[in-house]
C-alpha cells in the first residue's frame, strides 16, 4: 500500500499468512537440525583447509596423541597397554575404531574427527543450555555462533588435539547438572555425572570439574533437604562420575604397578615441571597473581578479549538476576572450574602455559584458555538476552571485532602450534628416514616419549620402531643394539632420551658400530655400518609378547 | 530561546579567546625553500608528520595548484611521502587537507599561512562544543550542565590540544554529532540527507571513519527501511522519498575516486597501502626518528591488506593504552570523562532517545583503535583516537550533572577533576603533541643518552625551558610573560569560567529550590 503524502510503501503480512505460518513452523520444528547442518559444514570446512595447508598436525601433542592410538593396533607390540600412562585414555581410545587406516593416521582425521564432533554437540549445548534458562532466539544462536566461528576452537576442532572433547564433556556434564538444579529429575544427575566422567579420562580438568561439582551438590541438596539425602545423592553421583579416576588409578597399579604412576612417572607432567622450575621457567609457581594474569590473557586470546569482557557482564548479570533460581546459579558456576583449575594449576606448578610478551617470547600452552569459550558463549547468549535496546549493538560490535579476527587469521593456538614451544619441527630427521628407511629393512631404535613426532612425521609403519612400548625388543634392543637397531635416533649426550641413557653403555655404541648421519635440532641419527648390517635381526621375530 | 542563543554566544566567544591565545604557528609564511628549516618543522609548528603531511597537500594545491608535491614539499612531508609516476604523493585521506584551504588563503594574506590552517580546525572545534551543548539540551540536559559538558570536551580532554594543531580528529568529530543533532532534530528527510552526505564524506577525512559511520547510517537506514510486529501482523514500510537520500553520497564519493585518480592514478587506491618513499626520511632529531619507527612498523603491517593495520588481538593492550596507561590513558589525562560513562549507565536506565546508536559508535571508536597496531597514535598528547569518544561521553556528563544535581559532594568532585583535566590539557595544547609512546623510550634512551620522559611531565618540562607552541604568545607576549605565567594564566581563566557555570548552576538549583518551598 503506497502512501502518497508520506511516501510511504508498506507491506502487511498477516501471521496467519499460510507461508509466514508454514515458515515459523519449519523453522522451530527444524531449528536444531538447520544449526546442526550449518555447524557440520563449517566444522568439515574448516577440516579441510587446516587439513590442506598443513597446520592440522602442526601441535607436537597432535601427532603423540594420533601415534598413541595407533600403537593400540599397529606396532611390534600392539594392544591396550600402549595407552601408556602420559595422557587420560579417551581420545586415544575413541581414535582406535579409525586410527588402523593409514589415511586417517597421517592425516590426523582420527583425531580429527572426534574433536569435530565435539565441537558439533558443544554447541549444541550451548544452544540448549541457553533455551534452558529462557534466553530467546537470537541469544541462543548468538551464543552458537560465537562459539563456532572462534578461530582457535576451529583450528583446535581441526586438529587430534583434545581440548574440543574435553570442552564437551565438561559442558554437557555441566548442563545435566543446571537441569538437575533446575527439576531435580534423577536422571538429569546420573548424566551429569557421565559426562564428568568421560571429562576425567580426557583431561585432569575433569578431575577438577568432579570435585567442584560434588562440592557445589553439597552445598545445593544441604540447602534444601538435610545431611540424609545429601549424602545418598552425593555417593550416587560420586559412583559413577568419579568412576574414571578410579578406573585410571587402577590402570596405573595394574600396567606400572604404581596407582600413581601418572603423577610421578618418568613421563608425567610433574617431572617435566620439576626441569622448567629448575631452569627457571616456572614463574607462575608460587605466584597467585601472576598466575590469574596468566590464564586471563589466554582466555583473552583465545575467545577474543571483547568477547569474554562480555562474557564477564553476562555472568555478573546472570548472577544477580532475580529471576533465575538460586540453585540454577549455583549448578552454572561449575562453568567457571576450568578457570579456577587452571589458576590453581599455574599456581601450584602443575602446569605451565608461556605468554608471548609476558613469559618471554614465546608461546607455550596458550589453547589452555580455549576451555572457558563455551562459558564464555554462554554468558554472552544471557547478556544479549537481558539487553533488549542494545541487542543489535552488541552483535554489531562482536561482527565487527570477528571481522577483524578473521581478516587477519588472528588464531593464537596456531601461533602456538607453528613457532611456539608447542610446536616442533622434525622435517629434517623424519624426512631423511622416510626417504632412508622407507625401503631398507630393519627396525628404528627410538624413544616415543621423547621423539613421537618424528615417529609419526616419517610416516613409516609403527612396526618399523623399537620404542619403550614394544617390550622385549626395546629390552634387547637397547642392550644389544647392533643386533636389532639398523637406525638409533636419539638426543647424543642428553640424559632425558632414554634411547640414549641406555644405548651409550652399550659395547656396540662405544666400539663405533654406529656412524652418525647428522646432527639435528631435535634428534641425531646414527646407521648400523656396513660391515654390522649381516648380524641385524630385521624382522619381529619375538611373536606375540604378553 | 534569546537566553540559549546568548548562552552559546557567549560559550562560543569564550572559546574563541582561548583557542585564539593557544594556536599554534609562527610569524611568516613558510616558501618551498624554506619550508624544511627547523624554524617550521621541529622548532615550529610542524613538529611531527601529520601535520607536516596534510599542509604539504594544502600547501601544494593552493601554491603549485598540483596534488604532486615538489621535492621540497615531498621532503617536509617525509616519511608520510609515496612515489607515484616519478612524483610524490600525499600518503593522507585529502578531505582535511581540501577544508583548510580557506583558513590558509585567509592566513597567507595576513602573512600566517600555518595559523589560518590551523585556525580552521578551531572552528570545527568550537562548531563541535556548539553541537555537543544542543544535542545535550534534545537528550534532556539543562542548558548549563550542557554548557558546562561542552567546555569540558574542549578544554577537559586531549581534544584541546588537537584543537590547535592539524589534526583530523575535530572535523571527523564535527560529521558524527552534526549526523546525530540531526536525527534528532527532525524525523524528516533532511536529517537523512546530512547523515549520508557526512557518511561518505568522512572516508575521505580519515580512513576509519566509516566504522565509526557505520551505526550512523544503519540507524539512518532504519528511518528508510522498517521491519516489525504489530499486533498479529508483520509489517515491511520504505519511505520511498526517504529511499532517494543516500544518493547524496555520489558526491563525496566522486570526489574521494577522482583524488585518488589524480593522486595514485587508481580510483580505487588507498593512500595508506601505498608504501612509504624511506629514502627521504633523514632522521633529523627525535620526533622525526620516532616517526619513522612507528611509521615503518605501520606499513610493515600494511603491506598485507588495509584492514591488516587492525588485529583484535591488541585489544587488552588497547584497552591499557587508552584507559590507564600513564602515557596515553584516559584515567591520567581526562579522568573527568569517568563522569561522562557513569552519565551513559543513568541515560541507559532512563531510556534517553538514541542509547544504542551513541554506544555504537563509543563502542566501534573504542574497539577499533584498540585493534590498532599502534594505540598510542604515534607520538601524539594523550588518547587522540578517542576524541570522538570524548564528544559523546561530554553529552554524558550534561546528563549526569542533570540528574544528580543535588548532590554537592559530587559536584565538588567533578569540579576537581575538572580543573585537574583542564591544567593537563592545556599544557598540551600550547606546548608539544610530540609524546613518544612508552615502548620506544627504552631506543630512544639509548640514542640520545638522556632520560625520556612519555608523559605530560614530557609537556611541563618543555613548558619550563621557556617554550611554547602558541602563535600569540610567541609572537606578542614572549617578552612580557613567562611560559609558565602564560599556562597558569590561560589555565586559570578555564577553569574560573568552567568553575563559575558549575557554581551558578548549583546556586540556581538551590534558589529555585527555595523558591519552591
Amino acid at each position: 500500500m503506497f502512501n502518497f503524502r508520506t511516501g510511504e510503501l508498506s507491506i502487511n503480512i498477516s501471521e496467519n499468512n499460510r507461508a509466514i505460518s508454514f515458515i515459523r513452523k519449519f523453522l522451530s520444528k527444524y531449528v536444531i537440525q538447520i544449526i546442526l547442518f550449518f555447524l557440520i559444514l563449517v566444522s568439515s570446512f574448516s577440516f579441510f583447509i587446516f587439513y590442506q595447508n598443513g597446520l592440522g598436525l602442526s601441535y607436537n601433542d597432535a601427532r603423540s596423541h594420533l601415534d598413541i592410538g595407533r600403537r593400540v593396533v599397529e606396532g611390534l607390540k600392539p594392544g591396550i597397554a600402549q595407552l601408556g600412562s602420559v595422557w587420560l585414555p579417551l581420545p586415544h581410545i575413541l581414535m582406535i575404531p579409525t586410527v588402523w587406516n593409514d589415511f586417517m593416521w597421517h592425516s590426523g582425521l582420527s583425531g580429527a574427527l572426534e574433536s569435530m564432533i565435539s565441537f558439533v554437540v558443544t554447541a549444541l549445548i550451548i544452544y540448549s543450555f541457553l533455551k534452558e534458562l529462557k534466553v530467546g532466539f537470537v541469544g541462543r544462536l548468538t551464543g552458537v555462533v560465537i562459539f563456532s566461528v572462534n578461530l582457535n576452537v576451529l583450528y583446535l576442532q581441526s586438529t587430534a588435539m583434545t581440548e574440543l572433547l574435553l570442552v564437551m564433556t565438561m559442558t554437557a556434564g555441566v548442563y545435566y547438572l543446571m537441569l538437575w538444579s533446575k527439576n531435580e529429575n534423577i536422571l538429569n544427575l546420573i548424566k551429569s555425572a557421565f559426562f564428568v566422567m568421560l571429562s576425567t579420562l580426557v583431561r585432569y580438568d575433569g578431575w577438577f570439574l568432579f570435585l567442584f561439582s560434588v562440592f557445589l551438590i553439597i552445598v545445593e541438596v544441604l540447602r534444601k533437604r538435610g545431611y540424609k539425602t545429601t549424602e545418598g545423592i552425593v555417593i550416587l553421583y560420586s559412583t559413577l562420575a568419579g568412576f574414571g579416576v578410579v578406573l585410571w588409578l587402577l590402570w596405573n597399579l595394574l600396567i606400572f604397578k604404581d596407582p600413581l604412576y601418572f603423577i610421578f612417572g618418568p613421563f608425567s607432567a610433574y617431572i617435566q615441571q620439576e626441569q622448567l622450575q629448575l631452569a627457571g621457567n616456572l614463574a607462575t609457581k608460587g605466584n597467585l597473581l601472576l598466575s590469574i594474569k596468566i590464564y586471563l590473557y589466554s582466555v583473552a586470546y583465545n575467545c577474543n578479549a571483547f568477547i569474554a569482557m562480555l562474557g564477564l557482564i553476562g555472568a555478573i548479570v546472570l548472577c544477580v538476576d532475580r529471576k533465575i533460581k538460586t540453585s540454577v546459579k549455583i549448578a552454572v558456576s561449575a562453568l567457571l572450574a576450568p578457570l579456577i583449575f587452571n589458576i590453581l594449576s599455574l599456581y601450584l606448578g602443575q602446569s605451565v602455559l608461556f605468554i608471548q610478551g609476558l613469559s618471554g617470547n614465546t608461546w607455550f600452552n596458550v589453547r589452555y584458555g580455549i576451555v572457558m569459550m563455551p562459558a564464555i558463549a554462554i554468558f554472552v547468549g544471557y547478556l544479549l538476552h537481558k539487553m533488549n535496546q542494545f541487542k543489535l549493538v552488541l552483535i554489531g560490535l562482536m561482527v565487527f571485532v570477528l571481522f577483524f579476527s578473521f581478516v587477519n587469521l588472528d588464531a593464537v593456538t596456531i601461533d602456538d602450534a607453528r613457532v611456539g614451544s608447542s610446536q616442533k619441527n622434525v622435517s629434517e630427521v623424519s624426512g631423511w628416514l622416510r626417504s632412508n628407511a622407507k625401503n631398507k629393512p630393519g627396525f628404528v631404535l627410538i624413544s616415543a616419549a621423547s621423539h613421537d613426532a618424528i615417529i609419526f612425521s616419517s610416516g613409516l609403519p609403527m612396526s618399523k620402531f623399537i620404542h619403550e612400548g614394544t617390550g622385549e625388543y626395546w629390552d634387547l634392543a637397547t642392550a644389544s643394539p647392533n643386533l636389532w637397531a639398523r637406525w638409533i635416533v636419539m638426543r647424543t649426550n642428553d640424559l632425558n632420551d632414554s634411547t640414549f641413557k641406555l644405548v651409550r653403555k652399550t659395547k656396540a655404541y662405544r666400539d663405533g658400530n654406529y656412524k652418525l648421519i647428522n646432527h639435528y635440532s631435535f634428534a641425531d641419527i646414527y646407521e648400523i655400518k656396513e660391515e654390522y648390517v649381516q648380524n641385524l635381526n630385521m624382522k619381529p621375530i619375538l611373536g606375540k609378547q604378553k | 530561546m534569546h537566553k540559549n542563543l546568548f548562552s552559546t554566544f557567549l560559550l562560543s566567544l569564550f572559546c574563541l579567546i582561548v583557542l585564539g591565545l593557544s594556536l599554534r604557528g609562527a610569524e611568516g609564511n613558510p616558501t618551498d625553500s624554506s619550508i624544511n628549516q627547523a624554524h617550521w618543522k621541529n622548532n615550529g609548528p610542524f613538529e611531527l608528520s601529520p601535520e607536516r603531511g596534510r599542509f604539504a597537500l594544502t600547501y601544494s594545491l593552493v601554491e603549485d595548484k598540483s596534488f604532486q608535491f615538489s621535492d621540497n614539499i615531498g621532503k617536509f612531508a617525509s616519511p608520510d611521502v609515496a612515489v607515484h609516476n616519478g612524483k610524490f604523493v600525499s600518503l593522507f585521506a585529502p578531505l582535511l587537507s581540501f577544508l583548510t584551504i580557506p583558513g590558509y588563503v585567509f592566513g597567507k594574506y595576513f602573512g600566517i599561512s600555518q595559523v589560518g590552517t590551523f585556525a580552521t580546525i578551531s572552528f570545527f572545534a568550537i562548531l563541535n562544543v556548539i553541537l555537543i551543548k544542543l544535542i545535550s539540551i534534545r537528550l534532556g540536559a539543562n542548558r548549563i550542565t550542557a554548557a558546562i559538558a561542552s567546555a569540558v570536551f574542549l578544554f577537559a580532554t586531549p581534544a584541546f590540544a588537537y584543537a590547535v594543531n592539524l589534526y583530523q580528529h575535530h572535523a571527523s568529530t564535527f560529521l558524527i554529532l552534526l549526523s546525530i543533532y540531526a536525527l534528532l532534530k527532525s524525523k524528516k528527510a533532511w536529517p537523512l540527507v546530512v547523515v549520508f552526505f557526512s557518511c561518505a564524506a568522512a572516508i575521505s577525512l580519515d580512513y576509519p571513519n566509516l566504522f565509526f559511520m557505520f551505526p550512523l547510517g544503519a540507524y539512518a537506514i532504519s528511518r528508510i527501511i522498517s521491519i516489525g510486529k504489530l499486533k498479529k501482523n508483520f509489517f515491511v514500510k520504505i519511505n520511498l522519498f526517504k529511499a532517494f537520500t543516500p544518493f547524496v553520497m555520489i558526491i563525496p564519493i566522486l570526489f574521494f575516486l577522482w583524488f585518488n585518480h589524480v593522486s595514485y592514478g587508481n580510483f580505487f587506491q588507498l593512500s595508506g597501502t601505498l608504501q612509504t618513499e624511506k629514502n627521504l626520511d633523514k632522521p633529523e632529531d627525535l620526533p622525526s626518528f620516532s616517526t619513522l619507527q612507528t611509521r615503518e612498523k605501520e606499513k610493515a603491517i600494511a603491506k598485507k591488506t588495509a584492514v591488516g593495520f587492525f588485529n583484535a588481538r591488541n585489544i587488552l593492550n588497547g584497552f591499557y593504552v587508552h584507559f590507564v596507561s600513564s602515557g596515553r590513558g584516559l584515567i591520567y589525562y581526562t579522568p573527568v570523562i569517568l563522569f561522562g560513562i557513569a552519565g551513559m549507565i543513568l541515560a541507559i536506565k532512563k531510556k534517553v532517545a538514541m542509547m544504542p546508536l551513541l554506544s555504537g559508535i563509543i563502542g566501534a571508536n573504542i574497539l577499533l583503535y584498540s585493534m590498532w597496531g599502534d594505540p598510542w597514535g604515534g607520538w601524539a598528547f594523550g588518547s587522540r583516537y578517542l576524541i570522538p569518544s570524548y564528544a559523546i561521553l561530554s553529552i554524558f556528563i550534561a546528563l549526569f550533572l542533570t540528574y544528580w544535581n543535588k548532590k554537592i559532594l559530587l559536584l565538588i568532585v567533578f569540579l576537581i577533576a575538572t580543573f585537574y583535566s583542564i591544567a593537563v590539557n592545556a599544557l598540551g595544547a600550547i606546548t608539544t603533541s610530540a609524546i613518544p609512546p612508552q615502548p620506544e623510550v627504552l631506543n630512544l634512551e639509548k640514542i640520545s643518552g638522556a632520560v625520556q620522559k612519555y608523559t605530560y611531565v614530557r609537556n611541563w618540562d618543555f613548558l619550563l625551558s621557556g617554550n611554547t607552541k602558541s602563535f600569540i604568545y610567541e609572537t606578542f607576549l614572549n617578552n612580557y610573560l613567562s611560559s609558565v605565567a602564560f599556562y597558569l594564566i590561560l589555565t586559570v581563566s578555564i577553569c574560573f569560567f568552567v568553575g563559575a557555570i558549575i557554581i551558578y548552576y548549583y546556586l540556581n538549583l538551590h534558589r529555585k529550590g527555595e523558591e519552591n518551598v
